[in-house]
């Protein structure tokens, strides 16, 4: 806008190492450069999406070391020797079955955008409570937005999960949802 | 599903819960969804040669372009093109209605999120420095920021010749019988003023997609929108080429709610495509949505309605101003069912006259939103008649009883109407909720109350507008019956309704289905807009399956050599004698695909009225109860219980149904309690989630949906869509559940919780 413009200096890229879903892997990127970002760049991890870019919204909700964080406020330079988990290395986790068969079950979505930041952050509260947590789960999703369902099939899916002895005792293969044919 | 009796004997009440919507899904299409490997047009990274648009927004709310120079931008890093106003081949200037709105500014600029240039670069980064190398020198005008004032200020669209330079972009008036002889026999007669915000969409994925050049001149879309076939005939008049050189796929959408049913990034990504021959995604981040994308209506209302002593309506009148922003977008769309709603079309009133002017201002731009100009007129309307109950010291309840238009009743413009079920059915259910009797508590901190509303909502675009859809269904050389619509899938359950209603009509599984949706290559069925699609959808494969399945059994008869009559359809295949003779795989292999086809397309239904159409034919009512609590130290309010009563149809797809209702209420509940896109002098105030607040899990109430189907055996649209009807009632139902908690009847939307905390103060005092 100005004739004093000075065109910024482009950042260094380093190479980052860090765990992604069990695997060493490293990017080049520039320090300050968001998880988010890195994850994306790859084109492998589509599940963490941008929605606010301030960790507002929650459906770039990604496990760093087990715990749910939105990764656009993640740096680069902040991932080395971490582990960062993704709905795409979740597939087999039966943790992560449990909590997708009852979004699918109880119909808790419904454009799907903000869904697999839900599914991280329930996976995250469930793994605290079997560490002796008592968090109560509708706690864990207090980070995400939804603005198609109105929360209320989250609501009977989050009812589903915290019922005694869940899901231990339940069908925690996903079976009912494993491809046909 | 929990059956019960509908208080007095009307109707079969089903309460869509938990149980009734467990596991009515396959999952197939959901699970894709959780696991995040559903591709969204944003999630497109692997195309070869992909490179990074962005664009260039005004600096100004209101200002002419004195120069614009690009050459510093070119010589930036990994830049591809840089183009402007000059670079657009075809038309610059695009709009659903009214091609008001330049693809590029060039001489003016209206809003800040006007377009000036863009720029294609091998990085997001690149593309973003880039624009701020473009040199841009403006004018200032002064910023028409006031909707009641614009009428006397510079004028947006000096070339407006319909309206001789004023930013009136239209006025219209709905009336009927002697309005001032109505008034002078009322016994109570009401005045006041109402407000409702410039709502955002705040769809969770923004705008965004891929334009793909095929090397030919043409070009490829991959974008979020709701309406292909519309999108691509606008394009090709942009891009300059014919239209079938432009194909649009509005892929997986997330989420619209009308916010993306003009065009977005397509124009940009479209041009710089052409320019560079290489594939280009354009993705806005939230501040650049929240600055560019289109609003809801705010609407400032005057509404005057009296009634006689046994409080019948017998008058009632409405001046209605609606900012309509930088561009027409839907405005006068907008208008016009903002006012079929202000003539409360679920109640007789002898006399009405409600007036409407929609203006240019430099706030924004604002276009369809669910509920599209209705839910803030019902907002208005439900208010005056508690009001009126009040001033006659009667139940609001009983009001509405006394008023309340019956089955046979013409509709409010006085066209044929089409109920599923008497409005007073709605109401007596919505009376009978159990949430009127849970006992109003002061616990010192929090005054809780129940209040309610109603509200009716129309189907199609309505008042003789064109308005059709086709679609198409054939067997795929996989086997799968193939099922096409034009309508885009942006959330609303549009995929498992078609494969519900293919199921019960042709009587296969699930897996037996295949839906194609959104490219506009397919059938045209219109924009997903409305509250149209699923009418649409049922009515065009009530007309095609038959057919279809004539086609299909005339061939397999030939190939199995069993007679038709015989041959059934059933789960993988065709039956005979109760064995499977051909699965649909084998059917497929014995003929071309177009040999299994078959396709139509109709008119959306509307009032079989002589003259041209007007209002909406198919109806649907809602009575939305809403339990609150109101914090005394804060003033905020906690919207804690809905119960809503629906008369729409049938329910075809109960999770979508009830989804649709619990999403739109909540959206509704926003618009109520928290959201406002703010302008001061033009520019917006909030730029993000973290300001604009939209409702969390833990803002989101426990709700509960009944649905009253008495749709008569012989309905032939025994099927309406939902999509709209959640959000009608929820505001004026909040309110009035606020004024029986704390006594201050609440105009001015959303609930400014300080302004609340004032009134409650002067209540108490006054007590």
């Amino acid at each position: 806008m100005s004739d004093h413009y000075q065109v910024p200096e482009t950042p260094a890229q380093e190479n980052i190492s860090f765990e992604l879903n069990g695997e060493a892997v490293t990017r080049s990127a520039p320090s300050g450069e968001t998880l988010l970002d890195i994850l994306r760049e790859s084109g492998q991890i589509t599940s963490a999406r941008a929605g606010c870019r301030v960790g507002r919204c929650g459906a770039c909700q990604v496990l760093l070391d087990g715990r749910a964080v939105p990764s656009c406020l993640v740096m680069a330079w902040q991932l080395p020797g971490h582990h960062v988990e993704t709905v795409e290395g979740l597939n087999k986790d039966p943790d992560f079955l449990s909590v997708r068969d009852a979004l699918a079950s109880e119909s808790a979505l419904q454009c799907g955008y903000c869904t697999p930041g839900f599914a991280v952050s329930l996976v995250a509260g469930i793994r605290q409570r079997r560490q002796g947590s008592t968090v109560d789960l509708t706690e864990s999703v207090a980070g995400n937005l939804c603005r198609c369902t109105g929360y209320g099939g989250l609501r009977r899916a989050i009812d589903q999960l915290s019922a005694p002895g869940y899901p231990d005792e339940a069908d925690g293969q996903g079976a009912s949802l494993s491809e046909e044919q | 599903m929990a059956h019960e009796n509908s208080p007095g004997g009307v109707g079969n009440l089903v309460t869509l819960d938990g149980d009734s919507i467990r596991n009515a899904t396959s999952g197939m299409d959901l699970a894709q969804r959780i696991e995040g490997r559903l591709a969204y047009a944003t999630d497109q990274r692997d195309l070869s040669g992909l490179l990074y648009g962005a664009i260039l927004r005004s600096a100004c709310a209101h200002a002419l372009i004195t120069r614009v120079d690009i050459s510093k931008a070119l010589e930036m890093p990994g830049v591809h093109a840089v183009i402007k106003a000059n670079d657009v081949p075809g038309l610059n200037c695009f709009g659903i209605v009214i091609r008001d709105q330049p693809v590029f500014c060039d001489e003016r600029v209206r809003y800040e999120g006007d377009a000036i240039a863009a720029v294609a670069a091998d990085t997001p980064e690149q593309a973003r420095a880039a624009l701020d190398a473009i040199e841009v020198d403006y004018q200032p005008l002064p910023v028409v920021s006031d909707a009641a004032l614009a009428e006397q200020q510079t004028a947006l669209h000096n070339s407006h010749e319909k309206h001789g330079g004023s930013n009136l972009l239209a006025r219209e008036t709905l009336e009927c019988g002697d309005l001032d002889d109505a008034f002078s026999r009322c016994a109570v007669i009401v005045e006041h003023h109402y407000q409702t915000p410039r709502q955002m969409h705040a769809f969770m994925e923004t705008e965004g997609g891929v334009a793909i050049p095929d090397g030919k001149g043409g070009v490829l879309f991959r974008v979020g929108c709701q309406s292909g076939h519309r999108d691509a005939e606008q394009l090709a008049d942009i891009l300059g080429v014919a239209h079938e050189q432009v194909t649009v796929e509005s892929t997986v959408t997330g989420g619209a709610f009308g916010g993306k049913d003009e065009l977005t990034v397509q124009p940009a990504a479209g041009l710089l495509a052409l320019k560079t021959g290489r594939p280009v995604m354009i993705h806005l981040d939230r501040f650049e949505s929240c600055r560019t994308g289109m609003k809801r209506h705010p609407v400032s209302v005057k509404m005057t309605t009296g009634c006689d002593a046994e409080g019948r309506l017998l008058a009632h009148k409405a001046e209605a101003i609606l900012d309509t922003g930088a561009y027409a977008s839907l405005g006068p769309a907008v208008l016009e069912n903002y006012l079929d709603h202000a003539t409360a079309p679920l109640y007789r009133i002898e006399a009405y006259r409600v007036s409407g002017r929609l203006v240019y201002t430099n706030n924004g731009v604002c276009g369809a939103f669910r509920g599209f100009g209705g839910n803030q007129a019902t907002f208005a309307v439900e208010s005056q008649l508690d009001e009126l109950a009040h001033g006659l010291g009667i139940e609001p309840a009983a009001l509405r009883r006394i008023n309340l238009r019956s089955p046979g009743d013409a509709g409010s413009r006085n066209q044929t109407v089409r109920w599923t079920a008497p409005p007073a059915g709605v109401l007596a259910a919505a009376v009978a909720s159990p949430l009127w009797s849970r006992p109003d508590t002061d616990t010192g901190r929090w005054l809780t109350g129940t209040g309610m509303a109603m509200g009716a909502q129309g189907n199609g675009l309505g008042d003789g507008l064109p308005d059709s859809g086709g679609g198409r269904i054939s067997l795929s050389p996989a086997g799968r019956i193939c099922v096409e619509f034009g309508f885009s899938d942006y959330g609303q359950n549009i995929v498992e309704s078609i494969i519900r209603s293919v199921c019960n009509g042709v009587g296969c599984r699930e897996a037996d289905v295949e839906v194609l949706l959104g490219s506009s290559r397919g059938p045209d069925s219109g924009p997903t807009s409305a509250s149209r699609s699923t009418v649409l959808v049922h009515g065009v494969l009530a007309s095609i399956l038959p057919r279809w399945m004539d086609v299909v059994r005339g061939h397999a008869s030939r190939v199995s050599g069993h007679p038709e009559e015989g041959l059934a359809f059933g789960p993988g295949g065709v039956f005979f004698n109760g064995r499977q003779v051909l699965s649909y795989r084998e059917l497929a292999e014995s003929a071309s695909p177009d040999e299994m086809a078959a396709s139509a397309s109709q008119d959306f239904p509307v009032a079989p009225d002589s003259g041209q159409p007007v209002g909406r034919y198919l109806q649907l009512q809602i009575a939305t109860v809403a339990r609150v609590a109101v914090d005394r130290l804060t003033g905020r309010v906690r919207v804690t219980d809905l119960h809503h009563v629906t008369a729409a149809g049938r329910v075809i797809y109960p999770p979508g149904y009830l989804g649709q209702i619990e999403g739109a209420a909540v959206m509704g509940q926003g618009m109520a309690l928290t959201e406002d896109m703010t302008t001061r002098d033009g520019s917006y105030l909030a730029d993000n989630l973290d300001q604009y607040l939209i409702p969390t899990f833990h803002d989101a109430p426990l709700q509960r949906v009944d649905v009253l189907d008495d749709t008569p055996e012989d309905d032939p649209f025994p099927v309406r869509g939902v999509g709209e009807l959640g959000i009608e009632a929820v505001a004026p139902a909040i309110t009035a559940a606020i004024e029986a908690a704390t006594g201050v009847r609440v105009r001015r939307l959303p609930v400014d919780p300080g302004d609340l905390l004032v009134a409650m103060a002067a209540k108490e005092q006054t007590l």
